[in-house]
């Protein structure tokens, strides 16, 4: 499901859920882009094992991008505003994940979203949680 | 036990580093592509709405953490959170200044101890001193129960 105006969004509606790549192809990747490449705590289970963590980790940022990537797909014509991702557990890379969203205000004087956003294991553990407002365009 | 009335006082909204930046089209895209982004505004270095995606803005990161006289809290740090506001679209390629400041400091009390949290907020603006975007790095500290 897509929206492209304001007028389409309905308060409570979740975004169609999401499972994004968590493969090390992904998150070294990532990590390279960024510069958190080296440690092999992005890229390499064993090598984050030796660090005490208890496997290869998803930088918390591409959490954020995992987000953003389902609003920007969700309302094409959405511009996120704001958000804010708070990383409440490590997300594990190979490992499965599903990204949701719940419309939680909508402010149609100013054409204004707000969403509740959470990536969640495969236990169902909320491993972030965060907000987003995105504005979208009015119905013309 | 830090007392954070008195870091709040002392520390908060003073600005503490400021960085230039220029972020890199390239990086920027696969950074997009390897979320899942598939818009092209932050996927295709070519089209002429391209800018930077939030995460490569979230991972801009200042000379200093805190400011330099801040006192060592001791415990374990830990990366808490990132926010991003964005004002004005950024286009990779431009030089890009960010000012920082603690913006918060606060507590929250649990069964395992208190943990406290410092939030440094980057302001990002343009060579005109256009204010294009906003991030917060939340920071989480695990008091250590002797402290």
């Amino acid at each position: 499901m897509t929206v492209q105006t304001i007028a389409d969004v309905v308060f409570g509606d979740e975004i169609t859920p999401w499972q994004p790549d968590t493969s090390l192809q992904a998150t070294r990747s990532f990590a390279e882009a960024v510069g958190y490449s080296g440690s092999g705590r992005f890229e390499d289970h064993g090598k984050a094992r030796a660090q005490g963590l208890p496997g290869a980790l998803v930088p918390g940022i591409m959490g954020m991008g995992f987000l953003t990537s389902m609003i920007h797909r969700w309302a094409p014509q959405g511009k996120i505003k704001f958000i804010d991702t708070v990383f409440r557990a490590p997300v594990l890379a190979d490992h499965d994940h599903t990204v949701t969203a719940v419309v939680t205000d909508i402010d149609e004087e100013n054409g204004e979203v707000v969403l509740d956003l959470t990536i969640q294991n495969e236990q169902e553990e909320t491993r972030v949680f965060g907000t987003a407002t995105v504005h979208l365009p009015a119905a013309s | 036990m830090t007392d954070i009335d008195d870091l709040r006082s002392k520390f908060l909204d003073l600005e503490f580093d400021r960085t230039g930046f220029v972020i890199d089209a390239e990086q920027s895209a696969k950074v997009a592509k390897a979320s899942g982004e598939t818009r092209a505004e932050f996927t295709d270095t070519t089209d002429p709405n391209f800018e930077a995606c939030a995460p490569i803005l979230a991972s801009l990161a200042s000379g200093r953490r805190l400011p330099i006289d801040f006192p060592t809290l001791g415990g374990i740090s830990m990366d808490g959170g990132k926010a991003v506001a964005c004002i004005k679209p950024v286009r990779p390629g431009i030089k890009l200044t960010g000012k920082t400041h603690l913006h918060d400091i606060y507590a929250k009390s649990g069964r395992s101890g208190r943990m406290i949290f410092l939030v440094s907020r980057m302001q990002l603006y343009d060579d005109s001193g256009e204010h294009l975007a906003t991030t917060d790095s939340r920071q989480v500290i695990r008091e250590r129960p002797d402290k």
